[in-house]
């Protein structure tokens, strides 16, 4: 039993929908904020991607390998983002 | 469930509001982290005024309570930072009074927050599930134990599991200079919150102390790092498989169809029994059938998933 059914008030309901609205004024904001920090993600991408080829990716634990140039994944030309 | 992708969120730049949801005593505060918009279950920082008192009472909903900073009395029992309550919904606990305050997470799992004053459990309650820790000076950090595993450096306590969802709750730390380079996600929902430290990912950037992520399934998240070390705390909702990869760029339809893949590949007979059985409606022999109690979502043949419809009466 991980809920108990019952009869939300009127208080809870306005409650509720107080709080939904404020968490969706947050989510924009992180998207705003996210979006923003797209030029240092993008350099913060590029290093990671010289990494896995000269230090390797981590597969498993500290088993690492090293990825071939021809394994480099390349960006799409769809728009990109990291909040859905 | 339908929380909204929270990521990252710091607690410490809003201010705590007032508990007045109808049942709470007065001198709670909290701060919201993430809430489902359709059943009402949120992961909130709360915070007890010192001489708070809270009467024996239940929850309609299974919560989980984590004490940060201060101490919490319940009962005759003093329980200070690192403590952790399971209860479950409908379990009534003693009298919670906090003389000198404190700080702490609650997750309400099912439902909005709610308090009935009670002294005796609900006929319905699970007194056998409720559990409580000090995860500080009870437990010893352990590995990870998942296979791909994150990488030396990052250890866990498990304060909770559920054997069915095999979703748990655990604190994790990362060691000072921890590094992990990978991308990873899960088919689960994540959540965590940072009680110390900073760490950083690759898509989000820093996550400091009061740091905060509600992470829907199938969103990259890695490459990791942490310069002096953390100590979180994070929940699931149910099993957590680390998918590991490198392609920063793919979104959450590549990575669930990718996850759908591996599961054809390593549990093929299984993947084909759900995908061509008529009524597609599996029943777990060690739990009540869905059908049984009419109200619990199950799934049907035709594509009609998570259906639901009212218990049904017995004929006499």
């Amino acid at each position: 039993m991980k809920f108990i059914a019952h009869k939300r008030s009127r208080a809870i309901q306005a409650w509720l929908k107080q709080e939904i609205a404020e968490q969706k004024k947050r989510y924009n904001k992180i998207v705003g904020e996210q979006e923003a920090l797209t030029p240092k993600r993008d350099k913060w991408i590029a290093d990671f991607l010289y990494r896995i080829q000269t230090r390797g990716v981590h597969v498993h634990y500290n088993q690492m390998r090293k990825v071939a140039p021809e394994e480099i994944p390349v960006k799409p030309k769809r728009k990109f983002k990291v909040v859905f | 469930m339908a929380r909204p992708h929270i990521e990252p969120f710091v607690d410490r730049d809003v201010p705590f509001k007032k508990m007045t949801l109808p049942g709470f005593p007065k001198g709670m505060h909290y701060k919201m982290l993430s809430l489902d918009t359709d059943d009402g279950a949120c992961t909130m920082t709360c915070l007890f005024e010192p001489g708070y008192r809270q009467p024996p009472g239940m929850s309609y909903t299974e919560y989980e309570l984590f004490v940060m900073s201060g101490s919490i009395k319940v009962g005759d029992k003093v329980w200070g930072p690192g403590s952790y309550f399971f209860v479950p919904a409908g379990v009534a606990m003693e009298e919670l009074t906090s003389p000198r305050g404190a700080t702490g997470l609650i997750f309400y799992n099912y439902g909005e927050p709610s308090f009935v004053e009670s002294t005796s459990d609900h006929k319905n309650a699970e007194r056998n599930r409720f559990a409580a820790v000090n995860s500080y000076d009870d437990m010893q950090w352990t590995s990870t134990n998942f296979y791909p595993a994150t990488a030396p450096g990052c250890m866990v306590k498990i304060l909770r599991f559920d054997p069915r969802t095999q979703g748990f709750t655990f604190l994790y730390c990362m060691t000072p200079n921890f590094w992990q380079d990978n991308i990873s996600y899960h088919d689960c929902c994540e959540e965590a919150y940072h009680i110390w430290g900073t760490s950083w990912m690759m898509q989000f950037g820093d996550l400091p102390t009061g740091g905060y992520f509600w992470r829907p399934p199938y969103i990259n998240h890695g490459a990791f790092a942490s310069k002096l070390g953390i100590l979180a705390i994070g929940r699931t909702d149910t099993q957590l498989y680390n998918h590991f990869h490198f392609n920063p760029w793919t979104n959450v339809e590549e990575n669930r169809d990718r996850a759908a893949n591996r599961i054809m590949q390593w549990k093929p007979d299984l993947y084909k029994w759900i995908n061509t059985h008529g009524h597609n409606h599996p029943v777990d022999f060690e739990y009540d059938h869905g059908h049984a109690h009419g109200d619990m979502p199950h799934h049907h043949g035709d594509g009609h998933v998570e259906h639901k419809h009212k218990k049904k009466r017995r004929r006499r």
